[in-house]
């Protein structure tokens, strides 16, 4: 059973002082046969993962090959989306398969929300230490 | 002036002007905080909040996924 791992919030304004530290996870994605590597905004109050436009593009995917659409919420909603499924792998845990909704829009962080990223990982935030912990599921 | 230089300064003073150094301080940390936002301003939020019909879509077509795979 492999342990928690653990790491720091990032900031990538110091001008916003302690309130731009932000939880970003490092995550590999793979597509097909291309794969690389993001950091992904651990958000709990997403009800689902998105990827931004740019980055789908980055790892090959075709818009015109998914065909699955979607209606997203908030600022995301003026934006189309379409359904796409890549493999994840977080630190040395197990790859599993994360359902994205891949959005037009490009102004936006890769959100990790809880379909399904919170789904598949358990995670621990020490905010007032500046970290988290990270835990497949199934080695609970 | 660095810390270095400061610091001998600051431990100099009495106590009742540390403690006011220290209120300017947390004053002026506090005035940062909120200029952050600002009046009239929109600051939009991406956090796909409340799709609840997006996330039950998405989880059909994993569940297709994985059986396909499996």
């Amino acid at each position: 059973m492999r342990k928690p791992q653990r790491y720091s919030f990032t900031t990538f304004d110091p001008a916003l002082g302690e309130a731009g530290f932000r939880p970003f996870l490092p995550l590999t994605l793979t597509y097909g046969e291309q794969s690389l590597l993001a950091n992904g905004l651990l958000d709990t109050g997403a009800t689902v993962n998105v990827l931004p436009y740019q980055l789908g593009l980055e790892l090959g995917v075709v818009w015109d090959k998914l065909t699955t659409s979607l209606q997203l919420t908030g600022n995301l909603a003026q934006f189309e989306a379409r359904v796409v499924v890549l493999e994840a792998k977080v630190s040395d845990f197990e790859p599993v398969r994360l359902v994205f909704a891949w959005t037009q829009a490009d102004n936006v962080p890769l959100i990790l929300g809880q379909v399904n990223f919170f789904m598949e990982f358990d995670v621990c935030f020490y905010r007032s230490q500046l970290s988290f912990e990270v835990c497949y599921k199934k080695d609970v | 002036m660095t810390m270095t230089e400061l610091m001998p300064m600051l431990r100099s003073l009495s106590r009742a002007e540390k403690l006011h150094v220290m209120q300017c301080l947390v004053s002026d940390l506090a005035q940062d905080e909120s200029d952050l936002l600002r009046q009239n301003m929109s600051y939009p939020i991406w956090s796909p909040y409340d799709a609840f019909g997006a996330a039950d879509t998405m989880l059909k077509v994993l569940a297709a996924e994985n059986s396909s795979h499996a």
